[in-house]
């Protein structure tokens, strides 16, 4: 049956919700609307039908409302209160405030939050600049998009072989006869002294390794801005030198360099070396870091003419020589290969003629400047290409770093949650929706991102020195300001904010206004699952990192443990680098002069010492100079003394003798894996074997062999190598020494140096670490990991830090019965301990697998490695274990040790 | 139908009219617009109470609880002295208006 008053009493009600209706209103309103209903009852209608018509004509209390409001309004948004979406101004400086009291109250758990955050986006900001400053190789130059190097691919008898540099005449041959080529430019490093040429002004003398003869035209086609000079004439004459700032700083402090003199010393292949005048003619700004060509100084191609008249006809010279072009616009450069071909054909051709040797295939092609840096991996790179294994590595572990920051940052707001449920339900009382309420938590967690991303600028400047150690960088923090870079942080900043914010926004949203002013806390079961999954997933992260650290330091120890096969310690390397020729020729009488000091027991001589990474190697063939299909195997040249100083073992055969004969021209020694390399089942039956090597068509015998001694890294498999005494190659001198007193000795050695190599610098290095240089890269890795690991395992015991103050504190009232009861403090710290243990078994079930399977990835690229065994697996479980109870601990001490008569007084 | 600005605009000028007739409660405005404008103009409650209580706000109009006969609460509207101003200064506003359009449309004085 309709109830007319019960009727209009609902629909009452229903006007009550909205704010625009005061209690007048409302009042005249349903007088309306039963003077309405006698109306339609008048009509005929029955009771309900006639409500129902007249309410509906009167319309919805929110359109009734809006209706009121509108008419009523002097606010300048004319928006009514229960409609209100956007900020407020005035609440909006009260968030601020709010969220400023909070991170101030709550001094501990925001420095928790904001160091975790900053940690990880400072690991993240320098991961974005190091992945940018990758990407951006050659960019910068006018033009880039035209700009390419030209290079070889070249099958012949020898084998198929793809490099980076080009004939000498392509050159001048593109800009004469190719219409394309708006520009084209050779850059060649000085011939046998490429990593090492002695500049001398004064009494400064140094050896500079950035220093390339150049086409005069190199100012056009790169950027390189002058500073003095002009960039039109600079290179236009023999016997001058563009040189960078730094340069000009190194050798002429603060006098202006321009029309200056250098003595640069540069080996022309002539058999004649000497220190030679250069007009400085230019300045220029100094290399950028991310271009594959450094240079500190240029000097002009009309020197190396003058120098070498054959350099312009030479079309075979396998050195080194680059050389870059500017295509027309619009030029593609697929068809451009295309039009080389008739250079390749004319090239075999006279390949033929000259060496009467048939070549299959030569092939110019053209590699995009921008390119070269990330994606060109070929002979005679100029440096070492980029590579994306380190950039993966590098991204995935920063990125480890900030979720565990995030994941922080969540448990912990989650974990406080509680301690602001008044003043959310304050809010919500006095008209707060709960989309208003997450906007404001949102912003609360943007505001501490920011004062995160504040520290980790400073962090990231901090970071940046060790980083650029490690990959062997040179990034700064000026690399910011890049429009990408700050994009890409931008992006992160946001990402961050809302990634770890929205979720204890919600939380804390949810409470229900009316439990929460009656006192009652939120359930402690709210958000604890979440807060647990969080805690797994840190400490799953945490122990992967721990297990990869342990496993990478295990392998370092390993290998540099294991017997390398010659003795390392107390040898002291002198590298020659000018003045070459006396060495060659001299060197027994340079031994002896050394040798007048008892503190050094032996020297040899030798073209290099383990753990030099040349690829000096002779092809090797038993036939008479027909070196089709040789096998070419890597060579040190030595003199009689290195085999017996170095204490490497000959396991057939003899090593080479004086007075046996003529060693010299007469004998080989190789190693077990040579002896295979060359096709012999054992090392007596190589013994004996003539063998000719490409070098110097000398006809030697095989007699004797070493054991495979590592004379590079324990990262690869030992390589076939070849020993013989070819004095034409020697460039180290190596000092074995029993050092008494270090300085008195350095000094006899560095005046024994002076007397034979005057003028020329003298450097030196110890051979042990020279040889650990080879693991410098695991080595950085390791100290990486050691260092995020730390971090990692921090964040993560200061997020579970805040968990356990969360639980305890939820459980307060629980503790203080069972105190009560007569449980003691390490009851009640065990009880509340208990969860945690379970947590962290289930972080190291997550994480155990998928480290297992990385490290044996990353594993596999040792030729020697150590094997997975669970004892690394057992140290990180047990190490996370101890940590996490610790701080757990911590708390429930701090829990367990309360008056129980406080915590069960307030109810 | 009227449209809405139209509407809007014209119920202030109409509702001083009506008031001026004598003291009146919310629905009979309703009603006698209806009658009045031979029940081409409807208003809806939602438009008429906060115009009411906007001009008494304004204070053109006065309002008054009372008790009718059947025993049942009306709020009944009156209009004051600057009320009867109002409505005479409305109504040349709306004359001036109606005198400029009638001689547009009006095709003697079309191109005027």
């Amino acid at each position: 049956m309709f109830d007319l008053e019960k009727a209009i009493k609902d629909w009452r009600k229903d006007l009550n919700k909205n704010e625009a209706l005061e209690d007048g209103y409302k009042e005249e309103l349903e007088c309306h609307l039963r003077d309405k209903i006698d109306y339609l009852k008048g009509l005929g209608s029955s009771e309900e039908k006639a409500f129902k018509e007249a309410v509906k004509k009167i319309g919805k209390a929110d359109s009734l409302g809006a209706e009121y409001f509108k008419t009523d309004t002097r606010n300048a948004s004319g928006l009514p209160p229960w409609k209100k979406s956007r900020w407020l101004f005035p609440l909006f400086s009260n968030y601020f405030k709010i969220g400023l009291r909070k991170i101030k109250r709550q001094k501990l758990y925001s420095l928790i939050n904001i160091a975790g955050l900053a940690l990880g986006l400072a690991c993240c900001a320098v991961i974005i600049l190091y992945v940018t400053n990758e990407l951006s190789y050659d960019s910068f130059h006018k033009n880039a998009d035209r700009i390419y190097r030209v290079a070889t691919h070249r099958i012949s008898q020898i084998g198929e072989y793809k490099f980076v540099a080009s004939p000498a005449p392509l050159g001048p041959e593109l800009i004469r006869n190719y219409p394309q080529v708006e520009q084209a430019v050779r850059v060649v490093p000085p011939y046998e002294n490429a990593s090492h040429v002695l500049v001398v002004r004064g009494e400064k003398r140094y050896f500079e390794d950035r220093i390339w003869f150049a086409d005069e035209d190199i100012f056009e086609l790169f950027h390189m801005p002058f500073v003095q000079g002009n960039p039109q004439t600079a290179l236009t004459h023999p016997n001058t030198v563009v040189i960078t700032e730094g340069m000009a700083k190194k050798y002429f402090d603060e006098e202006i360099p321009l029309g200056q003199t250098l003595q640069i010393e540069i080996d022309y292949d002539t058999g004649f070396v000497e220190l030679q005048g250069y007009e400085v003619t230019g300045v220029i700004k100094n290399a950028p870091a991310n271009t594959h060509l450094k240079y500190d100084m240029f000097l002009s191609m009309e020197t190396m003419r003058s120098n070498l008249s054959s350099f312009e006809e030479d079309w075979f010279n396998p050195k080194a020589k680059y050389t870059y072009v500017k295509l027309a616009p619009g030029t593609d450069a697929v068809d451009f290969e295309e039009k080389l071909k008739p250079i390749s054909n004319f090239l075999i051709q006279r390949y033929s003629e000259k060496y009467n040797r048939k070549m299959d295939l030569y092939e110019l092609f053209l590699q995009p400047v921008t390119k070269i840096h990330m994606y060109s991996h070929h002979m005679r790179e100029i440096e070492p290409s980029g590579n994306w294994y380190y950039i993966t590595i590098y991204s995935i572990i920063a990125f480890l770093i900030l979720i565990i920051g995030c994941m922080n940052f969540i448990n912990l707001s989650a974990a406080l949650s509680t301690t602001r449920t008044k003043e959310v339900g304050l809010r919500k009382v006095v008209g707060a929706q709960r989309r208003q309420l997450v906007r404001q938590f949102l912003g609360e967690s943007f505001l501490i991102t920011i004062l995160a991303f504040i520290i980790a600028l400073g962090l990231t400047s901090l970071l940046l020195i060790p980083f650029n150690q490690m990959a062997g960088t040179e990034l700064t923090l000026a690399g910011l300001a890049q429009p990408v870079v700050l994009l890409s942080l931008l992006v992160l900043l946001l990402f961050v904010s809302v990634g770890s914010g929205i979720y204890p926004a919600l939380i804390l949203t949810a409470f229900s206004p009316v439990s929460v002013l009656h006192g009652k806390l939120a359930p402690a079961s709210r958000g604890a699952l979440t807060q647990k999954i969080l805690v797994i997933g840190q400490f799953a992260i945490s122990i992967f990192l721990v297990i990869c650290a342990l496993t990478v330091f295990k392998q370092l120890q390993f290998m540099k443990g294991r017997a390398l096969g010659f003795d390392l310690e107390q040898k002291l390397v002198l590298r020659v680098k000018s003045n070459m020729e006396h060495l060659r020729r001299d060197y027994e009488a340079i031994k002896n002069d050394f040798l007048q000091n008892p503190s050094i027991t032996g020297a040899t001589v030798s073209s290099s010492v383990p753990g030099d990474r040349t690829n000096s190697g002779y092809y090797m063939t038993p036939r008479m100079e027909d070196f089709k299909g040789a096998p070419f195997i890597k060579v040190i040249t030595m003199d009689y003394d290195f085999i017996p100083e170095y204490g490497i073992k000959i396991v057939a055969g003899r090593p080479f003798q004086r007075g046996t004969g003529n060693d010299e021209r007469e004998g080989y020694l190789i190693n077990l894996a040579g002896v295979k390399e060359l096709g012999f089942l054992s090392p007596e039956e190589a013994l004996g074997k003539r063998f000719m090597a490409h070098y110097h068509r000398l006809d030697k015998r095989i007699i004797g062999i070493t054991d495979d001694f590592h004379y590079r890294g324990m990262q690869e498999v030992v390589e076939p190598l070849v020993m013989d005494i070819e004095n034409s190659l020697f460039e180290a001198i190596t000092l074995s020494i029993r050092v008494e007193n270090m300085n008195d000795l350095m000094r006899f050695i560095r005046s024994t140096w002076e007397e034979h190599f005057p003028g020329v610098p003298f450097e030196y290095s110890f051979l042990d670490e020279n040889f650990d240089r080879e693991y410098r890269y695991e080595d950085r890795m390791g100290k990486l990991l050691g260092i995020i690991t730390t971090l990692g395992f921090f964040i993560a015991c200061l997020g579970l830090f805040g968990l356990a103050s969360f639980v305890a504190r939820s459980r307060t009232k629980e503790i203080g019965i069972r105190k009560v009861l007569g449980a003691s403090t390490a009851n009640i710290v065990a009880i509340l301990s208990k969860r945690f243990v379970l947590l962290i078994l289930i972080s190291v079930i997550i994480a155990s697998p998928i480290a297992w399977y990385s490290m044996v990835k990353w594993l596999q690229d040792f030729a020697y490695r150590i094997n997975m065994n669970l004892f690394v697996f057992f140290v990180a479980a047990a190490g996370a274990l101890v940590i996490a109870l610790a701080t757990v601990c911590i708390q429930g001490i701090r829990a367990a040790v309360v008056n129980p008569a406080n915590s069960l007084r307030n109810e | 139908m009227v449209s809405k600005n139209l509407m809007a605009a014209s119920t202030k000028p109409m509702i001083l009219a009506i008031l001026a007739k004598g003291e009146i409660y919310g629905y009979q405005i309703i009603q006698r617009v209806i009658e009045i404008s031979g029940g081409t103009l409807e208003w809806s409650e939602g438009m008429l109470y906060p115009v009411l209580h906007r001009l008494e706000k304004e204070n053109f109009i006065q309002s008054q609880w009372k008790i009718s006969e059947n025993g049942r609460r009306r709020k009944y509207y009156r209009l004051n002295e600057s009320g009867k101003k109002e409505l005479e200064n409305e109504r040349k506003q709306w004359l001036k208006v109606h005198k400029v359009l009638s001689r547009v449309w009006d095709p003697l004085h079309a191109f005027d």
